[in-house]
This record gives C-alpha cells, structure tokens and sequence, in this order.
C-alpha cells in the first residue's frame, strides 16, 4: 500500500486536508499528550497540510481548559481541528482514516500501523525505566520503517519527515515459526 | 544429628541439581530423526496478556491446525481480552478449513492465577508464585496422571512471569521420569539488544529457545533466530 502524498511545495501541501492521529495505547504518557497539543507541534502540523488531529490518551493527563467536552471526547476547533478522547474498542478505524501517525513506541501498535503502510512516527517513553523501547524504535528506524523522535524533536520530525522515503514493513511470514515447529515436533515438510 | 541432617541435605540438594543438569536440553537443537510424525501435536500456549497475547496469537495463526490440536490456551486469571482474542482466531481458522471429522475443532481455555502482579512488590511475590505454581502443577503434571485427561505434548510460551512458573511443572515433572511437554520460548519482537527477564530465565531450560533479533544471540549461548516471527 503506498504511503500518503507528500507534497513537493508548502502551497499545495496547506490544501491537502490531511489527517493526523496521535496514539499512546493503554499506557499514561502526559509529555507526549501535551507536546502534541502545544502550539509548536500543531504549527508543524499545519505546515505540512495536516487540518485534523485526533488524540487516544489513554491514561494520560492533560490540559483540557482550550477544549469543549463532547460526550467522552474533548474537542477543539481551531486552525488544526483537534479531537481528543481516552479509549476506543479498536484502533483500526482511526488508523485507516489517517495521513500521519504519531505514537508511543510500543511494539503491538507499531507492527499494526507498519502493516497498513502508514507513515509513522515513534516517540519512545524516556521515564520507563526499562527503556527496551528505545532499541526497537532506534533498529526500525535504521531500517527506514518509521521515523522515531524525542518530544523535543517532534515538530522538527514532523516538518523534515519525507513519507515516500519511508521503508514498506515486510508482510506477515508464517512459514518461519511454522516450519520451527514442525521441525521440532518431528513433523515432515510439507 | 545435626550434623547427619545437613549431611543428608547438601546429598539430597546435589542430587537434585545431577538430575537437573542431565535433564537440559543439549546446546544444539537435536534434530529428531527416523519416520516422521504422523500423531497430532497436542498444544498448549500461554497469553501472556497485553502485547505478548498478540504475538502469541500471531504465532498461532501460523500453524497448521490439521497437525496440532487438541489445543489449550492458558491464561492469567483475570484476563478476559486474552481470551476474546484466542476465541477469534479459531473463529477464523475454523472458517478457513472444511470441516473434518479428524480434526477436533474448537479449543479449551485454563486459568491460572498470576504468578506475580505488574507492580507486586517482591516481598509477596514467592507467595503468589507458590499458589500460581500448585495450579500449575496441577494442569501438568496431576490431571494428566490421575484423571486420564489429555496431556500435552508442545508448551508454547513468550512470557512474561507466569510463563516460568508453568515452565517448572513442567520440569516437575521430568525430574520424575514423567511424560512433559516440549518447551519452546519465543522471546518478542520488542527485544532487540537484550532479553526479558522470563527469557534469561528460561534459556537454559527450554528445548527450543527463539529471538526474533540476531543481536540476541552474540553471545553465543543456545538460541535460534530466523528473523521476524510476527
């Protein structure tokens, strides 16, 4: 699948209309909620045509003063429409819809996000303190999977990122544990 | 008299580690040879919950349910979602294949309490893990012997804590000469450098000890890696 347009000029790229969606899973990352609300990040955003945003936060605490509470969602229209809500059953919705995908570094939502052939950017949590997620974030990206970011980094990321660039995620290879398997089982190969 | 106990200990204690030691799997995966196998696998896999769930499942996915089955999926008490999850994979599987009067469909479900709690301070934990382990042992190695339930021949697991627990019942029971199931560890996708503790822990023990990341193996201790397994 390929990957979203990225736009040759500032001009065009400012009537793309794109989307973003920002994920943090099931885990609490405040940093990353609220950096992506700042107006900094939402600058980016808009410099590189994306209109929309939507925010999972998961256990994440922000500032909710901007927006209004609409049902379980917090909202916010402003020159980036910004829609921010806890949880939903399944993300795959929110995934397909999206231009741009922002997230934690956690392995089940990256292989989910790379399956769909979206740009990703991951932003490893730097408080946990097993932080094994910065070596995967690190290996995918010097494989050119995804791009991977400090909160610092964000809106650099965002304004530098070439989607084109980015590497398509192997498909699915069952065959690898299935042939381990039988191996060991003492199956024949099929 | 004491000194005749300690005596009897440290002779009990030394046997127990001989026994232990000649029942590790070799460094080298032995290929088995002669006919092929023709038997059904039975198979049993751990959710582990969360992210390991998924790669588990996954990994399940991949197999061909024709050759292992019947199939038991373990999960920690508490955990509905891991079990919604397995519940649609046979869903597919089963929607996939014609149905066949060999193939036993559908899958059965155990709980096992958690060996330790995501935050459980240490102190409690030999305390959980001990009541985790008695069930455990009672799925492995009693059931089978006693009450002429199925056992099982392939234990599939990907930690996290529980898994070691499950691992030592099975253990359990090779140190009596019983049947065990063959042990195989597949440490996650997410391990890239360094292993999870359940994957240090458990290299020397299991027959099959798998890493999805080459790095993983630069030390040269006992492992396959054939890439991404996800």
């Amino acid at each position: 699948m390929p990957p979203s347009p990225s736009a040759s000029t500032a001009s065009s790229e400012s009537s793309l209309r794109m989307h973003v969606f920002v994920t943090v899973g099931s885990t609490r990352f405040d940093s990353l909620v609220q950096h992506v609300l700042s107006d900094t990040v939402l600058d980016a955003l808009r410099s590189r045509g994306y209109s929309t945003l939507a925010v999972q936060c998961g256990n994440s605490h922000f500032d909710t003063g901007p927006f209004k509470k609409a049902g379980e969602s917090w909202r916010r229209n402003a020159e980036v429409d910004t829609e921010v809500w806890r949880f939903k059953p399944s993300l795959q919705e929110e995934y397909g819809k999206a231009d741009l995908i922002i997230s934690h570094a956690g392995s089940g939502t990256i292989i989910d996000v790379l399956r769909l052939g979206k740009p990703l950017i991951v932003v490893p949590n730097e408080t946990l303190l097993d932080n094994h997620q910065q070596e995967l974030a690190s290996a995918l990206e010097g494989l050119g999977h995804l791009k991977a970011s400090t909160i610092s980094g964000l809106s650099e990321t965002i304004e530098t990122l070439e989607a084109a660039r980015l590497v398509p995620f192997p498909a699915f290879n069952g065959s690898r544990f299935r042939e381990l398997l039988d191996e060991e089982m003492g199956f024949a190969e099929n | 008299m004491a000194i005749a106990l300690i005596h009897a200990v440290v002779v009990a204690l030394s046997c127990l580690v001989l026994r232990i030691y000649c029942i590790l799997p070799g460094k080298t995966s032995a290929k088995p040879r002669g006919r092929s196998r023709t038997a059904p696998c039975r198979t049993a896999v751990f959710l582990g919950s969360g992210g390991h769930t998924s790669e588990m499942l996954m990994l399940v996915s991949s197999l061909d349910f024709g050759r292992y089955f019947p199939r038991t999926y373990i999960v920690s008490a508490g955990d509905t979602l891991s079990t919604q999850k397995a519940v649609a994979l046979e869903s597919l599987k089963a929607a996939d294949r014609p149905p066949s009067p060999n193939v036993v469909s559908g899958a059965t479900f155990i709980t096992i309490p958690r060996a330790r709690r995501v935050h459980q301070t240490l102190l409690t934990t030999p305390l959980t893990a001990a009541c985790s382990l008695v069930v455990c042992v009672y799925h492995i190695s009693i059931s089978p012997l006693f009450l002429h339930s199925s056992s099982v021949d392939v234990l599939i697991l990907n930690g996290p804590g529980t898994c070691f627990v499950l691992c030592m019942a099975a253990y359990l029971n090779r140190l009596f000469g019983l049947p065990s199931p063959k042990l195989i560890y597949v440490e996650s996708f997410a391990r890239v450098r360094s292993l999870s503790l359940s994957g240090l822990l458990l290299r020397p023990f299991v027959d099959r000890f798998v890493v999805q990341w080459p790095d993983l193996l630069k030390d040269g201790r006992r492992g396959d890696c054939r890439g991404w397994l996800v």
